[in-house]
């Protein structure tokens, strides 16, 4: 189990990260969210040991992070570290070789990870001459090709296509499903929100919310409700429910109430009121949470 | 494999494949290769050397000599003596006004026989005795010399003061030799230091540094990083002085028969040079490239924008190139005080204590301090470029300042 516990970090007079804490249990995906410049990067680097916290401590299955541990961990950094003119094979058995793997065991892992990322027919040539969704490819079996327990992953799907991204959801879901622990960032939502178990949203240097996504929504303040058709009679159910203004779209109507509103005697005064042809309670979206728990910040973001 | 050994076979790999490295060392080949064949280079250098010469011998061989040769503007004759002392040293000279020989005339048997007593053998110019030749002929015939034929030789034997060389024609072969010896010493400490300035800035800006800071020890990195350019640099250069030893035969016999005037030694003589000169120039080599080497990494570590290479790279090219220079004032005047001086600071003195071992016999005190000089200098030039070089790799944004790199080294 990763354990990052009130880890402090500052450059000069910035201070980077200034209470982060969570743990991560093995297997887990954990998503760390924020806005930039939220401390997540540095918080990711001192997990690596990059960076030394200047307070806190992070350990792994109880012991401090050393060198020695770090090898069985995997990075993806969000800007792209490859050799521009080190051909594909070569450049990722580098890093096997790096992470402790003998010289046999790097190039079967390395054979095997050209061929489930589709990267055969480029193995002989050097990364400047990949597309940008082929080098982040390269990048990722460069990150796991010593099967690593903890998987750090900054922003892995930036600059991705849609067809790509859903290549890496796929290869990053089949490593969490063999055991490997996984933390990873990004602003992509919908992908995250499929891929991650559980959440830890900082911002400024602290962590404003974690836990699982039905944590995080059992914990939010407000449901939307959407009703149709947009009957004068069923507004006024609902207003008189204490529902405040609705949003009116296509014919329907979408009110925000608070979590703990009776939802079942509300669909029943609506049913009263006449024809009901849809009702909908919305549980929040991890982008809803992810804005709600940042408010003007994660606007600005 | 451990990971210094890793990182450097796929540094050493990676970098012998690299376009700009087969281009280097072919183009060196070829440079190396144009350098041997221009004889000018090692027949002519040395043949404007103004003298101040010391005469000694009989009164009237004396004053008809200094005659002979006052009247060329190129000498002037700053002593003259009934004898020289035994042996002649070059202190002798100095105290001479520096003379460049001393001359001892004798007449034998009515053959004129020179003994000579230069200070430089390479710069020593084998015209004086064209200049003598009408006092040859004198003593010879007892005859004006104008009334004779003048096809007689001075008889002259060279003493070699500083017994490094048997003759000025050897001793000129090694000054071409030292020189372009030193060329290679200046152009591959800048190649390989290059290199390894390039390899960490390219590391720095792709962010590859964090991959690798996070697998393995920024030292070791920078260990791994500076023993493969070494080893790269090292056979760069067996390349050049293999294409050097082929084609130096023929350059030395093209120069034996190019200076007639003193006799027919072949070329091979001039070949027997001693090939510890290599060793030292390896060993030199090394010394030297070490300490550029972590200079150069620890600041290229600083930058996080290829473009901010050129700003730090040339105060580190600075020290190089001034050595460079210091190098070949040494050549002149190996034994100089300031040619001992520099033989001991550091950066300066591999390029110095070199060119001196090259063209003088040095005494071995002086090589052995001057090679403990530059270990310490380079295990001083590990630790904080080491210090800089860790700091610095993962530092992005604007250059650290001066402040913050002294954090770094007290760090």
């Amino acid at each position: 189990m990763l354990v990052v516990e009130r880890v402090r970090r500052s450059f000069g007079a910035v201070e980077a990260v200034r209470d982060v804490s969570f743990t991560c249990a093995p297997g887990t995906v954990l998503g760390l969210l924020g806005p930039n410049g939220a401390g997540k990067t540095t918080t990711m680097r001192m997990i690596l040991g990059i960076y030394p916290p200047d307070a806190g401590s992070i350990a792994w299955n109880g012991r401090t992070i050393d060198r020695e541990l770090r090898r069985t961990f995997g990075y993806l950094p969000e800007e792209r570290g490859l050799y521009a003119k080190m051909p594909v094979r070569e450049q990722i058995e580098y890093f096997a070789r790096l992470h402790g793997l003998d010289e046999r065991a790097a190039q079967r892992r390395t054979a095997a990870w050209i061929e489930r990322l589709g990267l055969g027919e480029y193995a002989k040539r050097t990364c400047s001459e990949l597309s940008k969704g082929n080098q982040q490819k390269v990048q990722l079996a460069c990150a796991v090709v010593h099967d690593p327990v903890l998987l750090i992953l900054d922003e892995p799907f930036s600059g991705l296509d849609p067809l790509n991204a859903e290549i890496m959801v796929e290869c990053l879901r089949a490593l969490a499903e063999g055991g490997t622990t996984l933390l990873l960032s990004s602003h992509q939502m919908w992908q995250i929100e499929n891929l991650c178990r559980e959440f830890c949203i900082v911002a400024a240097g602290t962590v404003r919310l974690r836990g699982s996504l039905e944590e995080l929504r059992h914990a939010f303040p407000t449901r939307s409700v959407k009703v149709a058709p947009d009957l004068p009679a069923i507004r006024a159910a609902f207003a008189a429910c204490g529902a405040g203004e609705p949003l009116a779209e296509d014919g329907a109507l979408t009110y925000v109430l608070p979590a703990e509103t009776d939802f079942g005697a509300l669909l029943r005064a609506a049913v009263a009121a006449g024809d009901v042809s849809d009702f909908e309670r919305r549980e929040p979206s991890l982008n809803e949470i992810y804005v709600h728990a940042l408010g003007n910040q994660g606007a600005a973001s | 494999m451990n990971e210094i050994g890793i990182v450097f076979a796929a540094e050493f790999a990676r970098k012998l494949r690299s376009r700009v490295y087969l281009v280097a060392t072919l183009g060196g080949a070829l440079m190396v290769a144009f350098l041997v064949e221009a004889p000018a280079l090692f027949s002519h250098a040395t043949l404007d050397s103004t003298s101040d010469i010391v005469l000694a011998g009989p009164p009237a061989l004396r004053q008809r000599a200094a005659a002979l040769m006052e009247a060329k503007a190129d000498f002037r004759v700053v002593a003259s003596l009934d004898r020289l002392p035994k042996p002649v040293t070059l202190a002798f000279l100095d105290a001479h006004q520096k003379a460049a020989a001393a001359l001892e005339l004798s007449d034998a048997h009515h053959k004129l026989h020179v003994d000579v007593y230069p200070r430089d053998l390479a710069a020593y110019d084998e015209i004086e005795f064209r200049v003598l030749i009408p006092l040859s002929i004198e003593v010879a015939t007892g005859l004006p010399s104008a009334e004779v034929t003048p096809a007689l030789k001075v008889e002259r034997v060279i003493h070699p003061l500083d017994r490094k060389f048997v003759d000025a024609k050897s001793a000129t072969f090694a000054h071409g030799v030292a020189f372009g010896l030193i060329f290679i010493l200046y152009f591959s400490i800048i190649i390989a230091s290059q290199s390894v300035m390039a390899s960490v800035a390219e590391e720095k800006t792709s962010r590859i540094a964090e991959l690798l800071v996070a697998t393995i020890s920024p030292v070791n990195l920078l260990t791994a990083k500076t023993l493969a350019a070494a080893a790269l640099a090292l056979l760069q250069i067996g390349v050049w002085v293999t294409t050097a030893l082929v084609l130096l035969p023929r350059a030395a016999v093209s120069l034996a028969g190019s200076q007639s005037a003193l006799g027919p030694d072949s070329g091979a003589q001039l070949l027997a040079f001693d090939p510890g000169e290599l060793i030292a120039f390896a060993i030199f080599f090394l010394l030297g490239f070490f300490q550029y080497a972590t200079i150069y990494a620890a600041a290229a570590s600083l930058i996080s924008r290829t473009e901010d290479l050129g700003s730090v790279a040339t105060p580190v090219i600075l020290p190089v190139v001034g050595a460079f220079f210091i190098a070949q004032f040494t050549l002149l005047q190996p034994n100089s005080p300031l040619a001992i001086a520099f033989s001991f600071v550091p950066f300066i003195s591999p390029f110095v204590i070199f060119s001196r071992i090259a063209i003088s016999l040095v005494p071995w005190w002086q090589i052995a301090l001057a090679v403990a000089i530059n270990l310490a200098t380079v295990a001083v030039c590990f630790y904080l470029g080491g210090k800089i070089y860790r700091v610095g790799m993962l530092l992005y944004g604007n250059a650290p300042s001066l402040r913050q790199v002294w954090a770094a080294l007290r760090a």
